[in-house]
């Protein structure tokens, strides 16, 4: 075939797809704007996710479950964002409820619709409410993996603002953090309590006891300190020192006692029977029991821990 | 607030199981899913094996990868639910083939009943290495030996088996009941041992004992919550009880010094019960009230244990008693749309009703040989206030207070002081500066002092030494900065920057000059987020966290409190900087990528310096570098199935000279050794 061959061929060709190639434009242009939706498409958001098809995910999930009159899927993408008839005339008029613009309380206004009560009745005055931190700041609904919800995962949802406990749970004492067996949540309630640091249980001891219970006592030989407040000697969080301790010893317990007898020694690596309080476990080398002890041991001077 | 995914590096097995979450994005792509994150589109199951050719307990810690070999890499998330009924069926299990399982079933319906059983094991090996010759170690009765003696490898852990049950039920559209009970049983040896003052072997008379565990944990909670719109309510019980298997641990053998140190008692069973009721209650849609109620009784009359001398009349038990009061209301309103308040109160009664019995008889000088029970009660009340002012800014500003008042015992050893009041003042100021830029300032400032200070007083009545301020009582001026910004200069870059700076100032005794002197903590953060493309982000990290004390004391003081020839300070610092790097990448769409890399090099300083008298020395730095490299990659054999590939780079290495040249009487030595582990694992996953 020659030249003359493939024009012809490809004249023909055209005159017959041509047509077909200006056809979509020609069925935009004659259908003018995207046909509207019905009632019930907006109403369900299947509308909605020709455009947002990500945030369809949220159907899948708790706020998907239709039989359940009170989720978000009864009403639709309506519940949570507002109206969407203007957005839905032009994409260009903002939802009513737009998440990225809007102030934290507002946002949890939406979210406290349903969400109130039970653990979330101290949310009102929290460090976290009056910070600003809307629930949108640790929790993601449009999506089917909540980190925040991850026993795993929930430590890399507070640490981005708790930036000094990033740190402290790779410390060598640590709890298992990492390893997704004790989850930020376990001691603290994000959304509220009526203890210190928003700890879970009604102040610090109570919330450690939920898993170091041996330490609640009362003894017959009891620590003031350690009834007091965990915190005094420990940092749940992490250390270098063994156990969580602050400090080690002796420094940490030179802290609180007098420097009588060999309370007020030098920490030295050179350690003999009464100057062992540096190496192994410290003070605790003699004073074994510093939780506390319950031996009810008539024998004098018995009152310091050692049995 | 903005809050990021940001990349994390996780233990062993978060690093094998990641990724076998349903695809949706890059960065969700690589962790599993969980109970409560159940989707329709959730379920997964995953089976593989991995392998290390190192030992380390340490990296084994808390998962039991502790000892080279093989292990079995198995997890399961299967999620249903019924649309007809809205009843979800959850299964899920994490690290089944390790020891740090997760193993839960649950089924609910949704906003009617629900229900759910749960299985967990969390094991804790002591990463320390021991040889010993101790023998009956794990039980009650340990035998030492009489002379040092070079013993075998003794492995020292703790295992937590934990069943959670629980259920709730929802009636009359306002009304639910929710119950939840778990039972814990802790066994296993944890370190622990024996000692006095004279010379011995080695150190002296110290006696390597560990502890057996042996114990039984159980929770119960049970509430019933009332919600509507303006009121919530929510009452209930909370019981926690303790039973220890073990209340005493025996030693045969042993030091001549420490014969009557046997046996030593163990942690005495124990329970307390709680009935509470919480509220809150919209008297406006900007004006909120909550409040909490809670009394709790803790009991612990555990059988003193045999074979130890008693004192007449303390009877069988200490019959402990411990009632604690609660009481808390707040309000927080927003009176003007400018304008928001709130204030609340707190009132804590810890009373400790324990009866006072003379256990030690004759008295000796320091102690009258009664028990002392603790009670303390605190007050705290806060006020704060913010106001929205022109051009982004809103400033805020607050006082609080807490007063903690304590009971002490007529003869006592350690200064104390029955009231301790702090007050603090906060301000803050926020901007949003533009849609790109946030930031914050804030200050906080304390004052903590408190009642006349109660002398330390002997037996006799003589006033005892009265050098030091416990730190936990001593008057204190604290101040607090903190800044933190937040700037997305470009639309895939997310930059945070924060700083804390707080600083303590103790004031120590009138005529003393020992005793806690400052404390500060630094911390420097900067985050960096970067999206590439939908296919690839970054994240990393760097933060510098430091803290110091300043403490003084003597050596050898007089029991009336006169220092000797030699005063010292000590200062410790704990110093760290800490690195993080994430990158997830999908270079095909077949193919992701992941790496995660941490790193921290920590230094602990203890500086001891003469104040006065013959100098000290200071004892060496201890530099501590953790490293942890995790490397994944999954190729997608079909849309639903495919192959992960993980490896595991983590490093240990410190010069800590706690136990390096200790040795106990019987021979018993430890170490802390440093590691290089390396892991490998490959898992087939599917989705359906």
């Amino acid at each position: 075939m020659g030249d003359g061959g493939v024009t012809r061929t490809l004249r023909a060709i055209f005159k017959v797809a041509g047509p077909l190639f200006f056809l979509p434009f020609v069925l935009l242009f004659a259908s003018g704007p995207r046909a509207q939706p019905s009632a019930d498409e907006v109403r369900d958001g299947r509308y909605c996710a020709n455009c947002h098809a990500d945030a369809a995910v949220i159907w899948t999930g708790k706020h998907g479950t239709k039989a359940d009159s009170r989720a978000p899927v009864s009403v639709g993408c309506a519940m949570c964002h507002g109206d969407p008839s203007e957005h839905v005339k032009s994409p260009g008029n903002p939802m009513p409820q737009r998440f990225s613009k809007m102030a934290s309380a507002d946002k949890n206004a939406v979210c406290n619709t349903c969400h109130q009560g039970s653990t979330r009745i101290h949310w009102p005055g929290s460090a976290h409410e009056r910070n600003d931190v809307s629930c949108s700041s640790c929790h993601k609904v449009h999506t089917a993996h909540d980190r925040a919800r991850d026993k795993l995962t929930q430590s890399e949802v507070c640490f981005a603002c708790h930036k000094e406990q990033r740190a402290q749970i790779n410390r060598p004492s640590r709890h298992p953090v990492r390893e997704g067996m004790v989850a930020c949540s376990d001691c603290h309630n994000p959304h509220g309590s009526v203890g210190p640091a928003m700890v879970r249980r009604d102040n610090v001891n109570d919330t450690c006891y939920a898993c170091h219970m041996e330490k609640r006592g009362p003894f017959v030989r009891t620590h003031q300190p350690v009834q007091e407040n965990c915190a005094i000697c420990h940092n749940p969080h992490g250390t270098t020192a063994p156990n969580l301790l602050k400090q080690r010893s002796p420094f940490l317990c030179q802290q609180c006692h007098e420097p009588t007898s060999h309370r007020g020694q030098v920490a030295t690596l050179s350690g003999t029977s009464t100057n062992a309080s540096t190496l192994a476990r410290g003070c605790l080398n003699c004073h074994t029991n510093i939780h506390g002890t319950n031996n009810p041991a008539n024998i004098s001077n018995e009152r310091t821990f050692r049995r | 607030m903005r809050s990021r995914d940001a990349f994390r590096l996780t233990g062993i097995a978060a690093a094998l199981l990641a990724g076998l979450a349903p695809a949706q994005a890059p960065a969700q792509n690589v962790e599993p899913l969980v109970p409560y994150g159940a989707s329709t589109a959730a379920s997964s199951a995953s089976v593989g094996i991995g392998y290390t050719p190192d030992d380390s307990r340490r990296f084994g810690q808390y998962n039991g990868v502790t000892e080279s070999g093989v292990y079995g890499l198995f997890d399961f998330n299967l999620v249903r639910r019924d649309d007809e009924t809205g009843t979800w069926q959850h299964l899920f299990g994490r690290n089944i083939g390790l020891d740090n399982r997760l193993l839960r079933w649950e089924q609910n319906r949704q906003g009617n009943w629900g229900y759910f059983i749960e299985f967990s094991q969390i094991p804790r090996y002591e990463p320390l290495s021991i040889n010993s010759a101790v023998g009956g170690i794990g039980t009650a009765n340990l035998f030492i030996p009489t002379t040092p003696t070079s013993g075998g490898p003794v492995e020292l852990k703790t295992r937590r088996d934990a069943i959670g049950l629980g259920f709730s039920k929802a009636f009359a559209s306002n009304w639910e009941v929710q119950v939840a009970f778990r039972n814990e049983e802790k066994e296993g040896t944890r370190l622990f041992g024996r000692g006095t003052t004279g010379a011995g072997p080695a150190f002296g008379n110290f006696e390597f004992g560990p502890e057996p565990i042996n114990s039984t944990t159980r929770q119960l909670d049970a509430k019933v919550n009332y919600t509507t719109s303006d009121l919530q309510l929510s009452g209930g019980y909370y019981g926690t009880f303790f039973d220890n298997h073990h209340n005493s641990l025996n030693f045969t053998g042993g030091q001549a010094s420490l014969a009557t140190f046997t046996p030593v008692g163990l942690p005495p069973g124990n329970e307390s019960h709680q009935v509470y009721l919480a509220g809150g209650y919209g008297f406006s849609p900007t004006t909120r009230a909550n409040f909490k109620l809670a009394h709790a009784r803790a009991t612990q009359t555990d059988s003193f244990i045999p074979g130890v001398p008693l004192a007449p009349g303390i009877g069988g038990n200490l019959d402990g008693r411990v009632d604690t009061t609660l009481a808390q209301a707040g309000i927080s309103a927003r009176p003007m749309p400018k304008l928001g308040l709130l204030a609340d109160l707190r009132y804590e009664d810890r009373d400790d009703k324990t009866p006072v019995r003379v256990y030690i008889t004759p008295a000796s000088s320091t102690h009258d040989g009664t028990n002392e029970p603790r009670s303390i009660r605190t007050i705290t009340g806060k006020l704060e206030a913010n106001y929205a002012l022109p051009h982004q800014l809103r400033v805020s500003g607050g006082i609080g207070y807490e007063e903690k008042k304590r009971n002490t015992s007529a003869v006592r050893v350690v200064s104390f002081r029955e009231t301790t009041d702090e007050i603090s003042y906060r301000a803050e100021l926020r901007r949003m500066m533009s849609e790109t830029l946030t930031g914050a300032v804030s200050y906080v400032h304390s004052i903590r002092d408190g009642s006349p200070w109660q002398l330390t007083t002997q037996t006799s009545g003589v006033v005892g030494s009265n050098l030091i301020a416990p730190i936990h009582l001593a008057d204190r001026t604290r101040d607090k900065v903190r800044l933190a910004l937040n700037w997305n200069p470009i639309a895939p870059l997310t930059l945070n920057f924060q700083v804390d700076n707080a600083w303590d100032d103790y004031k120590t005794r009138d005529g003393s000059s020992i005793g806690p002197m400052e404390g500060s903590a630094q911390n420097y953060a900067i985050d960096a987020d970067y999206v590439f493309s939908e296919q690839w982000r970054a994240t990393a990290w760097y933060s510098r966290n430091n803290t110091k004390a300043e403490q003084t004391t003597c050596p050898g003081a007089s029991s009336s409190g006169v220092c000797g020839a030699q005063t010292f300070q000590a200062t410790v610092k704990n110093l760290s900087d800490n690195v993080g790097i994430g990158v997830r990448g999908k270079p095909a769409g077949m193919i992701e990528i992941g790496a995660d890399l941490s790193y921290s090099d920590i230094k602990d300083e203890y500086q001891q310096q003469a104040l006065i008298g013959a100098p000290v020395a200071s004892l060496p730095n201890v530099d501590t570098k953790l490293t942890r490299l995790n490397l994944f990659g999954r190729y997608a054999l079909q849309k639903n199935s495919g192959v992960r590939l993980d490896y595991i780079y983590d490093r240990y290495k410190t010069d800590d000279w706690t136990w390096s040249t200790w040795l106990y009487a019987d021979g018993t030595a430890l170490s802390d050794p440093n590691h290089t582990v390396h892991f490998a694992g490959v898992s087939y996953y599917h989705r359906f």
